[in-house]
């Protein structure tokens, strides 16, 4: 009655495979480039913006992290359509995923902006830089060194976070690997695969951050 | 890197053999009966096979038929909440003894576990709403028709060979299929009808239609670990049993509130 591991029956599938994982990766980084976005826009309010301004980002950061994103995306996918807003399983997963990283990247920008000093700001000002050009030329410059670490970090759970989407349809590597699993009924190969797959997106992509850091931002880091 | 490739090579190794060594033995009849409990995976999102009542545990026709099973084996019944994806790897694995929720006799199932007799059927149909005019199931071959699905259940793979041309969404349990075609995501879903109707109340705004042509007729089984001959014989017995005396239908008809649409012929040869 010892069940016989068939990696043969799974392997024919890799490639329909890898093309969930390019999707997985598609998602996790339109995320998060749309949540770096509202991450500096959240930051910069939190610490230079007035006290509405400030309450309403407390109230987005507060409600993003302290609820499951689970939750937040099926809000948006069954939810939204009854006031008649109707998301495609890929627009509700990438929007969920986006305000979610937003919130996240609004806390870790907002850590990187107070670790500037104060005198650099004062500079700035006394050059005459706007508020955006201070933030663009003196304190992006110098908090990305710092936050990159944690920034891929974060890149990399997300990349993780999208096997969530399978659940509203999308058929990325985790949604991929349930719909063979169906066929196959070979839970332990395919599962086995799917993880070496994660396993090899996301080092590549850790590889591809560590490089573009050292790049562009002379940051030293280190993949393993 | 060196070193760590080593080391995850390594441990992906131990990971597969690990697995392979020491794989799950299922629990033979006479375990069972010793253990005193018997593990019934049973679906609590496939109503009225399996659900929640008020008291938020699992009930439905399973769960009482389970019941109905534990008592004639003389031990207690533990119920296992599954999903439609995930029950046959449950039974692979031995986290249960057996499984239900309309497990569809089919022979790419039976490669990896074994049935017993059939339980009940399911007639599997189209349902849809009034703004699609179709007729027979296969007018909805077309590519502007999306039918919602079950991740993981036999209709899948039936829509990808007979309704080539329509899309696909597939979603992770009824109520959410349901409430997808309601809300306009997709037009219809090809599924056993007794088992969609209930989730249909919950959207009464919309009209629902089946359509006229019945797609199958599907035989449903409880699934056993493959080669757990001991307790799926005597499950055969069991249900043999059941049918005779009339408990399986009594149980269908309280749960269902008709009649099973294709009723079970059951033989004293099996």
């Amino acid at each position: 009655m010892e069940y016989t591991l068939q990696f043969g029956q799974v392997l024919k599938y890799v490639p329909y495979l890898i093309a969930g994982a390019w999707l997985s990766l598609q998602i996790a980084f339109l995320a998060f480039c749309g949540g770096m976005v509202i991450g500096l826009l959240g930051a910069m309010g939190k610490i230079f913006g007035g006290r509405i301004v400030r309450s309403v980002v407390g109230v987005y950061v507060t409600f993003f992290t302290n609820t499951p994103q689970l939750s937040q995306i099926y809000f948006l996918f069954f939810a939204l359509p009854e006031a008649g807003i109707l998301l495609t399983p890929y627009e509700a997963v990438l929007i969920g995923m986006t305000l979610n990283a937003g919130a996240y990247l609004t806390e870790i920008q907002r850590a990187g902006f107070i670790s500037v000093h104060r005198a650099e700001l004062e500079a700035a000002e006394t050059m005459g830089m706007s508020l955006l050009q201070s933030v663009w030329y003196v304190i992006l410059p110098h908090i990305i060194k710092v936050l990159f670490p944690p920034l891929s970090n974060l890149y990399i759970i997300m990349t993780l976070g999208t096997s969530m989407a399978a659940i509203f349809g999308v058929e990325e590597l985790t949604g991929r690997a349930l719909n063979v699993n169906a066929i196959t009924f070979r839970s332990i190969e395919i599962f086995s695969v799917t993880a070496g797959l994660y396993l090899l997106v996301t080092v590549v992509a850790s590889t591809v951050l560590v490089l573009l850091g050292r790049w562009l931002f002379h940051v030293k880091g280190k993949v393993f | 890197m060196k070193c760590f490739g080593r080391k995850l090579f390594f441990g992906f190794l131990v990971l597969v053999f690990g697995l392979g060594v020491s794989m799950v033995q299922a629990r033979t009849l006479d375990e069972i009966i010793k253990a005193g409990e018997i593990r019934v995976g049973i679906n609590p999102t496939f109503p009225p096979l399996g659900l929640f009542n008020d008291k938020m545990e699992i009930d439905g026709f399973d769960k009482e038929l389970a019941t109905e099973i534990a008592k004639k084996l003389g031990v207690k019944l533990k119920v296992v909440k599954v999903g439609s994806p995930d029950r046959i790897p449950f039974v692979a694995a031995d986290k249960i003894d057996f499984v239900m929720g309309a497990m569809t006799r089919t022979s790419a199932r039976a490669k990896i576990i074994d049935f017993t007799i059939p339980v009940h059927t399911e007639v599997m149909g189209v349902l849809t709403t009034e703004k699609i005019p179709y007729k027979d199931y296969k007018d909805f071959d077309r590519e502007d028709i999306t039918f919602v699905q079950v991740r993981g259940t036999t209709p899948v793979p039936f829509i990808e060979k007979n309704l080539p041309k329509a899309k696909v969404l597939l979603l992770d349990n009824y109520p959410d299929v349901i409430r997808a075609i309601a809300q306009g995501r997709g037009d219809a879903v090809v599924d056993v009808i007794d088992f969609m109707w209930k989730s249909t109340q919950t959207h009464k705004q919309v009209k629902w239609r089946v359509v006229e042509t019945p797609v199958n007729v599907y035989f449903c089984c409880l699934g056993v670990h493959k080669g757990n001959y001991t307790l799926r014989d005597w499950l055969n017995v069991a249900i043999y049993d059941l049918h005779r005396n009339g408990a399986i239908d009594a149980i269908w008809e309280k749960w269902f509130g008709g009649p099973m649409i294709y009723k079970i012929r059951w033989t004293e040869w099996f």
